[in-house]
Formats: C-alpha cells, structure tokens, sequence
C-alpha cells in the first residue's frame, strides 16, 4: 500500500506540474456572424493550424465536466467523413470542430448528436 | 453502525492526506450511443466481468458473469440499465441510475438498485443501492462516495480523484469507511480502494 501510494502520489505531482505549466489564457475571438466566442488562444491556434480552407465551429456545451463522458462526443463526430478534426475543451466548455470547406454543416443536427451524447449546447458559433 | 479504520499506518495517512490536499472520481453505467463498455470488478462479496451496449445515452443492456463469493457459484446476469435523471449545468452535471439484472438461474435471482452522482471538475460526491435476491440469500447494498481532484487535468490527460467510500452491506453486517482512487485516461479507467472489512475494492473499466 505504501509503495502504491507514494507512486500514485509521484505521477499525481508530475501530471499537475504538466497541468499548471500550460495554463493558457484565453481570447474571444470573432465569428462570421459578428458575434464573439470566449476560447483558450494557445487551444485555438494549435488547433486551426493548417486548416485555413476548413469550417471551423466552436460549440458550447453544458454540462461536460469529465473527459471519460465527453469521448463519447468526439468518438461519435469522428463517424463523420467530412470532419477533419475535433478538440474538447474541457476548461471552457466548447468543443472545437473544423470541417472540410465542402462539408454542408447542419447545426441542428450537431446539436442533437450532442444532446444524445448526454450533454447540452447552449450555443454554436461559426468560423468561415 | 461500526465504521472500521483503514489499515494504514501514520506515515500513510500523512501520505493519503497531502495526496487528498494538493490533488479527482467515477464511472458512468451507460455510455454514448452506440457505445461499448467492458468493465471488471472484484469485492470482498463477489468478482464480476461485465461488458455493455448503449443503443443511447439513456439506456445499456449487458451481460454480466459473477463469481460469487458468498454463495461459491457462478451465474449470468443479464442487465438492464436506464439513466433516469441528468442534470447538465455549466459548471457540473448530475445523473441518476436505475439498475436490473436477471441471473440464468431463474426468474427468483435478480438484482434492483439505484445510484446517484453529482459533479464539477474538482468534486464528486455519489450514493448507491442494490438489492440482490437469490434462491438462497438476499443482500443489500449501500454506499457513499466522495471525491476530489488534486488538479485539474486537460481533454486527454491523466485524471485522478481521491474519494472516501462508505460501504455497508446486509450479509456481513458491517460498514467499512476506506480511501479509494481512481485514475482514467481516455476510455480506460481504474479504481481501487482498500480496509481490513472490505478487503480489496477494485474497478476496471474501458470503454469502445
């Protein structure tokens, strides 16, 4: 038991240094529609590099606190040929969705795909 | 009601406290829609294997084999669970669970039971009933869990939670108070705790 501790406790402390060390600050960026999402700066630019020509969403969520239930959201987009790449953000409450330009978005549907998952969008704003 | 003291020594609980001080818990019985979950548990009343299917988010029928430890058999459930109650704010969600399960030996082995969670990112809190009645010996089951996350981890990271679970069952009478962590990264997910009544409380759970 102690042993079991003390290693738990030293990958704990590890993990959190990790943690701690890339807290990011956040922007609110503009979208097409003039209005503003509120999303981690550092998050967003790793995510959209390289996705110029991609519709990029930004999806808030209610409700989605813990990474093990919100895999089912990105495991269920990933079903999706047309989606190019998905990110959790889990400190903000959005998830990140770029897809090819080509791809019709139905927002509703994302919604509902959402909603079935066990989570709420409260909001979903557009980037293209 | 006799709560036991976990076997730790001093220097352990020193240990568990600064863990519990400066460092998060759970499992969700029904998973995403389509969704497939393989969990293994092990306790001081039985050892199970249990693998799930989620046709939503709302609903998870399974099949679970039990070793039991009380009676020396081995049976098949086959499971039913149905999530009641969700509560998604933006900060924290809330669920509660109904569980059922009939076993191969007969329409008079079953189980029934509820369980309950709240949680933000940094606190858990959880309860749980089950009632199980077989030809031979009917057990009830209660638990309390609480939680906190030392930090808290990105979409992806190692998560870890320090709980205390309170456990009480009919059969051997007694209550046990024990610490138990548990530690997930994408679907896969481990839980253990341990004291002197409860033996051993090990959860392993991956989900596809």
């Amino acid at each position: 038991m102690k042993l079991l501790f003390l290693v738990l406790i030293f990958i704990t402390s590890l993990n959190a240094l990790n943690v701690y060390a890339n807290e990011d600050t956040h922007v609110h960026l503009e979208m097409s529609d003039g209005s503003s999402a509120k999303v981690d700066q550092a998050r967003f630019d790793a995510f959209s590099e390289g996705l110029k020509q991609a519709k990029i969403l930004v999806v808030s969520v209610k409700g989605m606190v813990c990474d093990f239930c919100a895999r089912g959201i990105e495991k269920t987009f990933k079903r999706d040929p047309d989606l190019l790449k998905i990110d959790v953000d889990l400190n903000f409450g959005k998830v990140l969705m770029a897809y090819k330009p080509t791809a019709k978005i139905n927002e509703k549907s994302i919604a509902t795909t959402i909603r079935d998952n066990g989570q709420e969008v409260v909001k979903i704003d557009t980037l293209y | 009601m006799l709560y036991t003291i976990p076997p730790m020594g001093i220097l352990k609980y020193v240990v568990f406290l600064l863990f519990f001080i400066t460092v998060e818990s759970f499992a969700r019985p029904v998973s995403y829609p389509g969704g497939y979950t393989f969990m293994s548990k092990s306790n001081s009343l039985r050892d199970t294997v249990y693998l799930h299917y989620s046709p939503t988010s709302r609903n998870a029928v399974g099949v679970e084999v039990v070793s039991d430890k009380v009676s020396n058999d081995e049976y098949v459930y086959l499971r039913y669970t149905r999530l009641l109650i969700r509560k998604n704010r933006q900060k924290s969600q809330g669920n509660l669970y109904l569980n059922t399960g009939i076993s191969n030996d007969g329409l008079d082995n079953y189980f029934y039971g509820i369980e309950g969670d709240w949680e933000t990112r940094r606190i858990f809190t959880g309860f749980g009933y089950k009632r199980t009645e077989t030809n031979r010996i009917d057990i009830e089951e209660k638990y309390l869990l609480a939680g906190v996350a030392p930090y808290i981890g990105d979409y992806g990271d190692l998560h870890t939670w320090l709980m205390i679970k309170v456990k009480e069952n009919s059969y051997t009478n007694t209550s046990s108070l024990y610490p138990l962590v548990k530690l997930f990264k994408g679907s896969a997910l481990i839980e253990f705790g341990y004291s002197d009544s409860a033996n051993w409380d090990v959860h392993l759970m991956y989900r596809f």
